[in-house]
């Protein structure tokens, strides 16, 4: 397995060009939508335009690197930690990770405050 | 083979359908196809490469119309008729043929384990690398009609090798039982204005992991 990390200036995206290569033993097996021609076709030519649509704008001076699982490696997205989570625990900051932000289809979202929706 | 599956860079395929809270099977036969696949795999009558390899012998309309679990369904059927373990008139019935051989199934549910291709494809074997990380490669520009894992959209292109793998059998020998042919696996990283062109943002790349023989230096 390769984790690749996110940083404030790097975005990852993991995608399957071929099939639907996945981090099984890890994440489950994959949602539709990753095996889906839609994504399968355009995460290579279009990673922006694809995150766009998960509703995750990337800054023009992000660096989006797609990682298409062609052999038998499997990829998984370290998240960005977001602000605002300096005093969480570990198993805190756990509950915030999500799926789609390990595929890198989404950032992890900091908890909200109390009583707002 | 230049198929269906072979997807990426392929455009107007219509929007991403997100589904929110949805199931790991979206019926119980899904779930059904699923394991049969897995089960039916340990005959060990073929490789995951083979397995590839059926699901791109469906023709590309029907690749298109096909659910995900239609298409393993399918390439279960072709796959259990192909080597002799059914026959296509049990599968229309749905009943063993009388007087059929009956054996135990390999697989049974104490084997069962997490499933890694990963592992299961490396080879402890000494092969000598071809390219070193930092190395100028060219993705060779073929077009076999067999299986391959070389996507379209990265041949004839320029990159950079970013990570030596290790070393892993070969799918495009693999697939047509004819050899495991060991070699290295590196991630190259192809700028995405090598493969797109322009419309390509500058700083933006796509790592493709390519097979030793996919390569020549540049």
């Amino acid at each position: 397995m390769v984790v690749v990390e996110n940083t404030p200036k790097v975005h990852n995206l993991v995608v399957c060009t071929l099939c639907s290569c996945y981090p099984w033993s890890v994440l489950g097996l994959p949602p539709v939508w990753y095996k889906s021609a839609p994504y399968r076709s355009r995460a290579v030519i279009e990673p922006r335009g694809v995150l766009r649509e998960f509703g995750l704008e990337l800054p023009d001076d992000v660096e989006v690197r797609v990682w298409d699982s062609t052999a038998e490696l499997r990829y998984l997205v370290l998240p960005e930690r977001p602000a605002g989570t300096e005093n969480l625990t570990e198993e805190e900051l756990a509950a915030l990770v999500t799926r789609d932000a390990m595929i890198g289809v989404a950032k992890v979202v900091p908890p909200q405050p109390e009583g707002k929706t | 083979m230049n198929g269906i599956h072979d997807m990426g860079g392929m455009q107007d395929m219509g929007p991403i359908r997100y589904e929110k809270n949805a199931p790991v099977f979206h019926a119980p036969w899904e779930g059904r196809s699923f394991v049969l696949n897995l089960a039916a795999s340990a005959w060990g009558r073929w490789n995951i490469d083979a397995r590839r390899y059926q699901i791109e012998l469906i023709p590309p309309a029907d690749y298109l119309r096909m659910s995900y679990y239609e298409r393993w369904t399918e390439r279960l059927v072709e796959l259990l008729v192909k080597t002799g373990l059914v026959t296509r008139e049990e599968i229309e019935s749905g009943k063993p043929a009388p007087g059929s051989p009956k054996t135990p199934p390999p697989l049974t549910a104490e084997k069962v384990r997490v499933f890694s291709s990963e592992r299961n494809a490396r080879r402890d074997v000494p092969v000598h690398p071809r390219f070193t990380v930092g190395h100028r490669v060219r993705a060779r520009n073929m077009n076999p009609t067999g299986h391959t894992r070389l996507p379209r959209y990265a041949r004839g292109k320029l990159g950079t090798v970013h990570l030596d793998h290790g070393v892993y059998v070969f799918p495009d020998t693999n697939a047509h039982f004819l050899g495991e042919k060991p070699q290295h696996v590196y991630s190259v990283r192809f700028a995405a204005r090598e493969l797109w062109g322009d419309q390509a943002a500058p700083q933006d790349s796509v790592y493709v992991d390519m097979w030793d023989d996919y390569l020549e230096p540049a």
